[in-house]
């Protein structure tokens, strides 16, 4: 069955940017993209036990006219057959429902002055709570096209950081791309951090497709951060903070997506392998 | 320390709730009926407050303003501050009952009663009821979202929600009670019940603890004769054409508003000036019209025939104006108001007509005409009954209350088959209640059905090689994919290779590409089951294929459809 990734397109050299990195995604990973051209600046995306309401900055609604050409002239350009996603309902006239039962989403980051921020437009923390609450990951495009020539994944040892190496290890599979693996060595030794490997079964398959483990055992993390290739798609998982203690000590996602350029997989607590 | 967060995110796991959740329900119904009448209290008050403030301008020329200042000010603070799609909010949450498991936004607890406060408060025609009973919703929801609840339970809690702020509002909880039930929920089942008469009791004690005891529409003592009852029939049909006039006017002016091509702040604002200029003349028409109520119940109108018909007839314009143009609040004051008037006006008609008879009190028939106003537009006979009865503690009334009710919500379905509430998402095909068909439909999906049985043939493949196949198949349906790309090209239907089977000398020299339908008809993965249905019944089809980007999934059969289609049926009713 032929898995989806979920687009927004923004009729702007910026969305055409990020829509190039989402077909990038898709023809590396045999996924069909679904595009919403939206024709409004909110929608609602219902998940089992949330309702996000996004709010998307004016510029996705530029110039409609020409949006659908703009998109089918890139998707052709690629071999792939449009597929254009029109919303079925509606939780009120100006506010359509969004599906949420798609394998991808890609969220673009904002080119707000706030740059540590990510969001589908202007709010970053809307993106936090998709990636909170839903079932697939979320794609964050770097800021111009760039095409990712192996994966990287990042490896703290928690529950959520598993589950994000077990979709590197995806990805690299079904890519043919090798994996490297970045831990900054924290409570645990780098023979624990194998260890909680071993211990969740991924030792068999990730022997496979890693190239390197890295362990970061002196500096700052962000630092560090200067040794991940620039042409990788960057594999992390969301640990699922609440807001309080994101506000105290700053979360992992935004230090990363602040940091480094590439295109980043983000995998959420509730990422449920599909496939 | 998280390990204990995280126990107190699911309390369902308790040890206290695991066997049985409905101790877990009354705890929580009784914190959402705190909370909303809470909500509902503030709002109140506020009005109050802002009313009486605002009086003492009423007499200048320039107050026919204000509607308009308070009507933009909340359209802005809508659409620009909360980022919210307008309107009263009660088809949104049965919208959010019927479809996504009562999932409401957290900005709805708070969004709507700011916003009402500023289009009733300076005087726009509207009621308070809606927006608290959307803010009670909401706070029940995001409690159940906070807490992990499941969708039953988050139902019931937004049911709870509703009934609390209802309760409060009126000082009335069984109207909360049978208003959740009948008008959100739709849905009678015990499980629903419990908690939501919780919620009602906690929402009527806070407001007990808060602004006493009272009656909210006190009157006298009426002596109802059985010709009062014969003339309750001809007040219900006149109930019945205003409720009917009242539901088209808002939706008539919704669409004039709609097409108009101005900012949706303005549109507001121009409505709610004609308000004001309206209210000018006709100060009863301004506001939730509370005091207008008491003093036609209390039989204190001194007006006429020809103005109390008036008055009526301009609340309806005025609720129309205010929330066709884009003000917010909700219908149920407006209607209480232009059915208190309706009432007045039909008994002075009779006393004019028989005035030789002795009539009940004016009052009653206020009374009566504000029970058929509500029973008509919401087409919701028990709340109109309850509702008219705990908020006039008029028990003596309960004979033509019920034969008001009844005949103008039956008359009312027959000229608008959907209430108020519900006519958008009737029309939209969104009002999904638990056991209908298409609720069970909609909780079915095509990926559910797939028959992936069936075995895939090739166009080139010879007759001979094709009738092997059959005879290892038990299915009549076989489809067929282009060899290399694999891409869906056609089905070949058991009938379709009936005449070539008993003549041994096509076997070789047919192919199955020429025995195939390359039209068939195919559903994707995302249509709704009522589609398929549809397209089944329309071309007397059993099976269809399933197709998604040019390739084949499976079957999807009318027997499997309704067979999981009953027992979906069954769960959603409890009918094992």
């Amino acid at each position: 069955m032929a898995q989806k990734l979920f687009h927004i397109f923004r009729n702007t050299p910026l969305g055409r940017e990020t829509l190039l990195q989402s077909i990038y995604f898709c023809q590396k990973l045999s996924v069909r993209p679904n595009i919403y051209i939206p024709e409004s600046t909110k929608f609602l995306m219902y998940f089992e036990n949330d309702v996000v309401q996004v709010d998307l900055d004016p510029s996705y609604l530029n110039d409609p006219d020409t949006a659908v050409a703009h998109v089918e002239q890139l998707l052709e350009a690629s071999k792939i057959k449009p597929d254009l996603f029109t919303p079925k309902n509606y939780t009120a006239s100006t506010l359509p429902d969004v599906p949420t039962s798609f394998e991808f989403m890609c969220c673009p980051r904002s080119i707000s002055d706030l740059s540590s921020k990510i969001g589908l437009g202007y709010i970053g923390p809307r993106v936090r709570r998709i990636i909170q609450a839903a079932r697939f990951p979320v794609l964050i495009t770097s800021p111009v096209y760039k095409p990712w020539q192996t994966i990287a994944a990042f490896f703290g040892g928690s529950a959520n950081a598993v589950n994000a190496l077990r979709l590197g290890i995806r990805l690299a599979k079904v890519t043919g791309m090798t994996l490297d693996i970045y831990t900054h060595v924290g409570k645990n030794t780098p023979s624990e951090y194998r260890s909680i490997v071993q211990d969740k079964g991924l030792d068999k398959p990730l022997k496979s497709v890693l190239n390197q483990w890295t362990f970061f055992e002196k500096g700052r993390f962000e630092d560090n951060l200067y040794d991940v290739p620039h042409n990788a798609l960057v594999v992390l998982g969301a640990y699922g903070h609440g807001i309080i203690k994101d506000i105290m000590f700053g979360s992992m996602m935004e230090k990363i997506q602040s940091t480094i350029s590439n295109n980043l997989v983000i995998a959420g607590p509730k990422y449920t392998m599909l496939g | 320390m998280t390990g204990f967060l995280n126990k107190m995110k699911y309390p369902g796991r308790w040890s206290l709730f695991r066997s049985d959740d409905r101790l877990l329900l009354m705890i929580f119904a009784i914190i959402v009926g705190i909370c909303s009448g809470l909500a509902a209290l503030l709002l109140n008050r506020g009005l109050e407050t802002m009313l009486e403030w605002l009086h003492h301008y009423r007499f200048y020329w320039w107050a026919i303003f204000l509607p308009a200042a308070g009507a933009a000010l909340s359209s802005l603070f809508l659409e620009k501050i909360v980022n919210e799609g307008a309107g009263h909010g009660v088809p949104e949450v049965i919208y959010a009952v019927s479809r996504y498991g009562g999932l409401l936004r957290l900005r709805s607890s708070f969004s709507r009663l700011i916003s009402s406060f500023l289009t009733i408060g300076s005087g726009g025609s509207a009621g308070p009821e809606a927006p608290v009973v959307m803010s009670g919703a909401a706070i029940g929801s995001n409690i159940a979202q906070a807490f992990s609840l499941n969708d039953r339970q988050r139902v019931a809690l937004v049911g709870c929600g509703a009934a609390g702020a209802i309760a409060a509002i009126f000082n009335a909880p069984i109207s909360g009670m049978v208003f959740a039930i009948e008008v959100i929920l739709g849905e009678w089942s015990t499980m629903n019940i419990i908690p939501i008469a919780i919620a009602a009791v906690a929402g009527t004690e806070v407001s007990r603890l808060l602004k006493g005891n009272q009656i909210a529409f006190a009157h006298r003592d009426f002596n109802i004769h059985f010709h009062d009852i014969l003339a309750c029939v001809g007040l219900a049909v006149f109930c019945a054409l205003v409720s009917i006039l009242l539901t088209r006017a808002l939706r008539s002016m919704h669409h004039v508003s709609k097409g108009v091509t101005l900012p949706l702040w303005v549109r507001a604002a121009i409505g709610g000036s004609m308000v004001g200029a309206i209210g000018y003349f006709l100060p009863y028409v301004l506001g939730e019209g509370y005091h207008a109520i008491r003093t036609a119940i209390e039989g204190g109108f001194s007006g006429g025939f020809l103005l109390v018909t008036v008055i009526a007839l301009v609340k309806v314009l005025a609720t129309a104006l205010t929330l066709g143009s884009g003000g917010s609040g909700g219908i149920f004051a407006p209607c209480l108001v232009i059915g208190a008037f309706v009432g007045l006006s039909f008994h002075r008609f009779m006393a004019m007509v028989w005035s030789s008879v002795h009539w009940v009190n004016e009052g009653c028939f206020a009374l009566l005409g504000m029970a058929g106003l509500i029973s008509g537009i919401l087409q919701a006979p028990l709340t109109g009954i309850f509702l008219v009865i705990e908020i006039t503690g008029g028990y003596e009334v309960i004979l033509p209350l019920i034969v008001v009710s009844a005949i103008s919500t039956t008359l009312c379905h027959y000229l608008e088959p959907a209430s108020f509430y519900l006519k958008d998402l009737v029309e939209q095909g969104q009002l999904l209640r638990p056991g209908t068909d298409a609720r069970v439909l909609t909780d079915l999906s095509v990926q559910e059905l797939l028959e992936t049985d069936c075995i895939c043939v090739h166009p080139d493949m010879r007759l001979v090689d094709f009738i092997d196949i059959v005879k290892s198949s038990h299915r009549n349906y076989f489809p067929v994919e282009d060899q290399q790309s694999r891409q869906f090209v056609g089905m070949i239907h058991l009938d379709d290779i009936r005449p070539y089977l008993f003549d041994p000398a096509m076997h070789h020299a047919v192919l199955t590409g020429q025995l195939m339908n390359p039209h068939v008809k195919t559903v994707s993965l995302h249509d709704d089951l009522s589609e398929v249905l549809q397209k089944m019944d329309a071309d007397h089809i059993f099976s269809m294929p399933v197709v998604s980007y040019s390739r084949f999934l499976g079957m999807i059969s009318k027997a499997t459809l309704l067979d999981q289609y009953r027992k979906e049926l069954m769960v959603q009713t409890g009918r094992f």
